[in-house]
């Protein structure tokens, strides 16, 4: 009788699993888009020649995915922290909108004659404080009560996107520009506090977003808040064993990744943008903040070249039109590349063993094969 | 409000709410047996693609239908694969599924060489499909005997799944199976087996909802014909406390809440529809918090192992 293997959690992955696992879910991803394209009759070998032209085949097309991966770095880091942590933050997308409606508020509401520096600084901060406060609401309901925040901030993703249609599209509030009376649209920031460009469109908002990115990996990996977060994303009960507060732990986390994502909504109306521009604002950024966290497998260093896949796939997406192919093309494959990211986890957490060898024989060749 | 804005209401709501009945009855069926599935939307969405598709090349509304469940059934396979078999997060592979179905679905409507976009159905569900004298009676005719096919469908579905949950041996395994999947291996379930079958067939109810959007409501193909729905049904499985018949009522609520801001502005109250929209969300996260919080989740029909996933102990 054959027996099959057996299946059995295993303590540390080799290293370079954790690198295999990530670089083959994209490319059985590219499969997969392949399989469509070729289904409906297209060439996917020069869909995916455009796609790599348009995002990185000049340098005006790399400036633009850099643009387009400036809020994913941010809705990265705030879905990797989170999760790191178990705390199911799904609402990257809310706490990027509410922080794009305070910091356009903040924007609007200074006077013009504010030199650079302040108010730049202003609306920037704004857009964390939103998101921080968009997250509280459901991160104070978690710590508290024991809510469950997978639903409350799923929610509150949809309750932020049409409080925002409704200051600009819906009403008569400071948020809309009096001017534009036939389209009606965002009112535009003062100047000063706009974030100057350096290359084409790509501003400085891309260097405050690494910068938060190499912040969250020096905090977590190298200062004792840190370590105990680590603790805290690892065992609860270890961490409330070693007298760790994981209640005031996981809000602060919590309220943390708010506030990365609420930077992501506030560079977007500081930066590109200048003003709350809700068709801008409503395209999935924090979702797709989600996949860039899953991709980098939760580490915030390892988010800034997955952003950037994803700015570049973001990026390529409108050009696919002038061939005749629908830029859905670049939902299915990030759809796919999470759909396989989130199964390789499963071989990254578990082994096989042959039912005819002891678990030592298999904890033996996996530390050999780390080593 | 005079009558017939009064029936005009009702009408909406049901016609309305009729896709999340199917969609939100397919959660509480996955969610009773312990998967979240967070893909709904996608699921919604192929099957709103699917349904349209077939029924444009046969004109069959019935084939429509058919495809629809199959295809939200399918995508659904995917994600009962991430958290019944590999175990892993429920949470991401859910949001994964919607996030490839929204991508399948716009794909599918505007590749090929005559795209479906922007083209109408060549049929449409709108019949009322009893006889004509019993639609006409008064009030109760229109409201009870009015309906088109997928109407009576879902409360087939709502009373079908209401009974087999509370009602039949069947449903009481999965609700152990959601509640303590181990003891219910230890009597002797095949826990994998029920997540599986319950996780499929609540893909193939939001594919059969999608459907209603794109052959029904809409009925024609848009990028995204059901809107938020998907998002709506996870909101309101919440509300209806993981119960098939207030999922009814609570989608006909919702649907009769789409309709009111049409209804105050004949009656020359301006609502603005996007605050309007927010509402099934408050109302969502006020239930969360009022009943469902701590220890009274318990107590208002949560699964207890909704969402966790099972490892099935090696002897």
């Amino acid at each position: 009788m054959t027996r099959r293997l057996i299946v059995e959690p295993r303590g540390l992955a080799p290293w370079w699993l954790k690198l295999l696992i990530p670089v083959a879910s994209v490319f059985a991803a590219l499969i997969v888009g392949a399989l469509f394209l070729s289904l409906t009759g297209n060439d996917w070998f020069e869909v995916y020649g455009k796609m790599l032209d348009t995002a990185f085949g000049s340098g005006r097309g790399f400036a633009e995915t850099l643009v387009s991966a400036t809020p994913l770095i941010l809705t990265g880091v705030a879905a990797a922290i989170a999760f790191r942590m178990l705390v199911w933050n799904i609402g990257g997308e809310g706490q990027l909108i509410f922080g794009a409606i305070v910091a356009a508020g903040v924007g609007i509401w200074l006077s013009g004659s504010t030199p650079p520096i302040i108010a730049i600084t202003a609306v920037v901060i704004a857009g964390a404080v939103g998101g921080a406060f968009w997250a509280s609401l459901s991160a104070v309901p978690k710590v508290y009560l024991g809510t469950n925040e997978i639903i409350t901030t799923l929610m509150l993703n949809f309750i932020a996107l049409n409080l925002m249609q409704y200051l600009v599209l819906g009403s008569f509030s400071p948020w809309r520009d009096p001017e534009a009376t036939q389209f009606p649209q965002g009112r535009p920031i003062i100047d000063t506090g706009r974030i100057p460009e350096f290359f084409h469109r790509l501003d400085w908002g891309l260097f405050i977003a690494i910068a938060v990115a190499v912040l969250a990996w020096f905090v977590i990996s190298k200062t004792r808040s840190g370590f105990e977060y680590r603790i805290v994303g690892d065992s609860f009960d270890t961490a409330r064993y070693a007298g760790i507060k994981v209640p005031k732990k996981v809000l602060g986390t919590f309220l943390a990744s708010g506030a990365a994502a609420g930077l992501a909504g506030s560079i977007l109306v500081a930066g590109i943008l200048g003003k709350m521009d809700p068709r801008s604002l409503d395209l999935g950024l924090g979702f797709i903040g989600i996949i860039v966290a899953a991709l980098a497998r939760l580490n915030p260093i390892a988010i800034i070249p997955v952003a950037i896949l994803m700015g570049a796939l973001n990026n390529a997406g409108p050009a696919l039109q002038s061939i005749g192919v629908p830029s859905a093309t670049v939902t299915i494959l990030q759809g796919a590349i999470l759909l396989f990211a989130v199964a390789g986890e499963f071989l990254i957490a578990n082994r096989f063993r042959r039912p005819d060898r002891t678990p030592e024989d298999a904890e033996m060749k996996a530390e050999v094969s780390a080593a | 409000m005079n009558e017939s804005v009064l029936m005009l209401t009702i009408m909406a709501a049901i016609g309305l709410g009729t896709p999340i009945v199917f969609a939100t009855v397919g959660e509480i069926l996955a969610e009773r047996s312990g998967i979240l599935n967070l893909g709904v939307q996608g699921m919604m969405l192929v099957g709103a693609v699917a349904g349209f598709w077939i029924t444009f090349q046969t004109e069959n509304l019935w084939l429509g239908v058919l495809l629809a469940m199959i295809a939200g059934a399918a995508l659904s396979v995917i994600h009962a694969f991430n958290s019944v078999t590999l175990r892993v997060s429920q949470i991401v592979s859910g949001l994964a599924l919607t996030i490839f179905g929204t991508g399948v679905a716009v794909f599918v409507g505007r590749a090929g060489d005559i795209p479906l976009i922007g083209e109408p159905s060549p049929a449409v569900f709108n019949k009322p499909i009893l006889p004509e004298a019993l639609a006409d009676l008064p009030i109760v005719g229109p409201l009870i005997f009015g309906h088109d096919a997928l109407v009576y469908l879902s409360w087939i579905v709502v009373a079908v799944s209401s009974f087999y949950l509370f009602h039949t041996r069947p449903g009481l395994t999965v609700r152990a199976v959601g509640e303590d999947p181990a003891s219910a291996e230890a009597a002797g379930i095949d826990v994998s087996r029920i997540r599986y079958i319950h996780v499929m067939i609540g893909g193939a109810l939001a594919g059969l909802g999608g459907a209603y959007f794109s052959l029904a409501l809409v009925p024609s193909w848009l990028d995204n014909p059901v809107g938020p729905a998907g998002w709506i049904a996870i909101a309101l499985v919440i509300l209806a406390s993981w119960r098939p018949w207030r999922a009814l009522w609570a989608a006909y609520l919702f649907g009769a809440a789409g309709r009111v801001s049409f209804t105050f502005q004949t009656l020359g109250i301006a609502i603005p529809a996007s605050l309007l929209a927010m509402l099934p969300f408050i109302l969502a996260i006020l239930a969360m918090l009022v009943l469902t919080s701590g220890k009274r989740a318990r107590f208002l029909g949560a699964p207890a192992a909704l969402g966790i996933p099972y490892f099935r102990e090696e002897r």
